[in-house]
């Protein structure tokens, strides 16, 4: 029994009557409401009215001193976004999102099948490991990337002494891309692991005793029925990586501004507020619709 | 002439998990459209027995053939031979004639073909209608004869079945025996299945092979197993029955633990401890002193009186043991009452010796 469904009180025994059945369930759902309630609460001062807030600003416009202001209030801020800069970066930001994505699915799918077919205690040790990273701060991971791929790094060295070259990729959309792999790919292995596991394995073994090979019980079974941890996977890493603020800051260069940093420059440099505000409600659009079409070309699992 | 080939020829296969010896190098024939019961408890590796077969496990060791081809090392695909699962493993994200259909798919069976198959198998299975339906939204009978329909299709050489019924309640368990009874002799394929239940066994095999800890028994037409078991294992797991502790007098008789002789054949030699058994429903009940002349005959206390509808099962102690007596009930007879002293009698050879 949930906490949720815990009769009322009852004071006095009595036979059931139709009366003290309706005031048990509106009992019910009171308490149910409390038990959200801190929730709805935190997220309505934290998250909703901010939210609005921006929303707002976003619409403002600004007096000769750089200052939003609300005077002739209109789309004035959304149409600035029509810039080449601005379209340039969301498209930039886009694909290395998009490329992001891919590139966690094609590591974490192998790797979380591999998990789902270890034994229990080995399975808890590998996934310990895939969290491990979570335990030291994001900005100083960052950091250590800049260090172990720059001129003097590590890679860099080993690359030199195999006859390769230095490797110069610091800088570079190539290394944004190695950081949010690294910094997001847990984020693609725990869902899918969590849906793998699920999987009842005799389907596979259906599969390969109805004439499949193994990738093709793979690609008929298995994958179609993990969908659900690869939408999800996908979501959760596609999304940060693109309004991702920290590691294109960190890795990426002056020619690889992404949409996190544009829209920071604009609200503390160019004291643009309402361009960043407008260009904020744009990225959340930009995902709501990438999420809908991911979902919905998912299919009905979801 | 030779012989005709077996349809599955097991020799010497042996299958280890690490250190656990899951089946300890057994040999089996399977025949030609046979109806085989691998029958023992859970853990006896009958269902790594199947799965070698499938290829789904491989062996450790030694050889296993279908129809005459060496298929031990062949991956599940490459080996003409279908699996009902135990759990019917039906592909969750497809409809009926999907799951139906995959086996002819990945055998790239062309379209028209094809649909002609599995039409006639979800005919065969009496599941018209249903083809667009998903494995949720059927019942579990539906289920298995979906599951069945997937593995026939394919028309296998030999079908394997995994505890096809376990999930089935009573009733629809009695009917799906007597069903699929019926569907292997239509089909006239080899049907090789996995059960603990031995009333299941007995009521559908041609043959048993009773296997208990890796190792396999006794293998036999189901009168063969039932009355001529081969140990005190085969005796004690198919059917109910009475083990009485005996020493073997002679080649014709053996001495029950109080002293009594009781006649009954063993090929075990003279002074080895065997067990008499005694089926309950070989058994008879008699008030002291009223068993017939010249029948063996043990003298107890009527302990107990189950009633289990057509019969009655008394329970009796005498002097060491409790016997168990199983009784046709009629209603209108008058039967001892818990308490009476009372006789249990057999006719003579009416038992059999088993060793250990």
């Amino acid at each position: 029994m949930t906490l949720a469904e815990v009769p009322p009180e009852v004071t006095t025994a009595g036979a059931a009557t139709p009366e003290f059945e309706r005031a048990a369930a509106k009992a019910e759902s009171r308490r149910g409401f409390l038990l959200a309630g801190p929730a709805y609460l935190y997220l309505l001062i934290f998250f909703a009215i901010p939210l609005g807030i921006v929303f707002a600003y976003s619409f403002a416009n600004r007096n000769r001193f750089g200052e939003a202001v609300f005077t002739d209030a209109g789309f004035d801020a959304y149409r600035r976004l029509a810039a080449p800069i601005v379209r340039d970066i969301l498209f930039r930001s886009l694909w290395l999102a998009l490329l992001t994505t891919a590139i966690c699915l094609v590591i974490g799918y192998p790797f979380s099948y591999y998990l789902t077919t270890r034994s229990s205690k080995v399975r808890n040790i590998l996934l310990v490991f895939v969290m491990i990273p979570f335990w030291s701060n994001f900005l100083v991971r960052n950091y250590a990337w800049r260090v172990i791929l720059g001129k003097d790094g590590v890679i860099s060295r080993i690359t030199d002494f195999l006859g390769l070259g230095e490797l110069e990729i610091l800088f570079t959309p190539s290394a944004v891309v190695l950081g949010l792999v690294y910094g997001f790919l847990p984020f693609m292995i725990l869902p899918l692991y969590a849906s793998i596991e699920r999987i009842e394995m005799s389907l596979i073994e259906a599969g390969r005793d109805l004439y499949a090979s193994g990738w093709q019980s793979f690609r008929r079974i298995l994958f179609p029925l993990s969908r659900p941890g690869v939408i999800a996977g996908s979501i959760l890493v596609f999304v940060p990586s693109l309004g991702a603020y920290v590691t294109p800051e960190i890795l990426g260069g002056a020619k690889t501004t992404l949409l996190g940093s544009y829209i920071v420059t604009q609200f503390l440099t160019a004291r643009n507020w309402p361009v960043g505000a407008s260009l904020s409600f744009v990225l959340m659009a930009v995902m709501l619709v990438a999420t809908i079409v991911y979902f919905r070309a998912g299919g009905r699992n979801l | 002439m030779t012989d005709p080939v077996p349809a599955v020829t097991i020799t010497g296969i042996t299958k280890r998990f690490g250190d656990v010896t899951a089946v300890d190098d057994i040999d089996l024939e399977i025949g030609d459209g046979e109806f085989f019961a691998l029958l023992g408890p859970s853990g006896c590796g009958k269902t790594t027995t199947l799965r070698m077969i499938a290829g789904l496990d491989f062996p450790t060791m030694g050889s296993l053939q279908i129809f005459g081809d060496e298929v031990g090392t062949l991956p599940p695909n490459k080996r003409p031979v279908n699996t009902v699962f135990q759990a019917y493993a039906l592909f969750p994200h497809m409809n009926v004639a999907d799951n139906v259909a995959f086996g002819l798919k990945m055998q790239k069976v062309e379209r028209a073909e094809r649909d002609r198959r599995v039409a006639e198998a979800v005919g065969l299975v009496q599941l018209g209608g249903m083809e667009s339906r998903r494995p949720n939204q059927l019942s579990g009978g539906q289920q298995q004869r979906v599951a069945l329909a997937r593995a026939l299709v394919n028309r296998p050489k030999v079908l394997l079945l995994d505890e096809p019924l376990g999930a089935l309640d009573l009733k629809l368990r009695q009917e799906m025996q007597l069903e699929l009874k019926a569907l292997q002799r239509e089909v006239g394929i080899t049907f090789v299945f996995v059960t603990h239940d031995q009333e299941e066994a007995l009521t559908m095999s041609d043959r048993i092979a009773v296997m208990h800890e890796g190792r396999l028994l006794q293998v036999g037409t189901p009168e063969e197993i039932y009355q001529r078991p081969a140990n005190r294992f085969v005796a004690d797991f198919i059917g109910r029955t009475n083990l009485l502790e005996a020493t073997v007098a002679s080649s014709e008789e053996v001495v029950l633990s109080n002293g009594m002789r009781v006649a009954a054949a063993s090929e075990h030699p003279t002074g080895t401890k065997v067990a008499v058994s005694l089926r309950p429903e070989q058994a008879f009940l008699y008030r002291r002193g009223a068993a017939p002349a010249g029948w063996p005959t043990i003298d107890g206390v009527l302990r107990e009186v189950t009633y289990v509808g057509n019969a009655l099962v008394h329970t009796v102690a005498v002097d060491w043991i409790t016997i168990e007596v199983r009784t046709p009930y009629r209603s209108t007879e008058t039967t001892p009452e818990v308490g009476d002293e009372v006789s249990v009698s057999w006719e003579p050879g009416g038992v059999t010796v088993v060793g250990d």
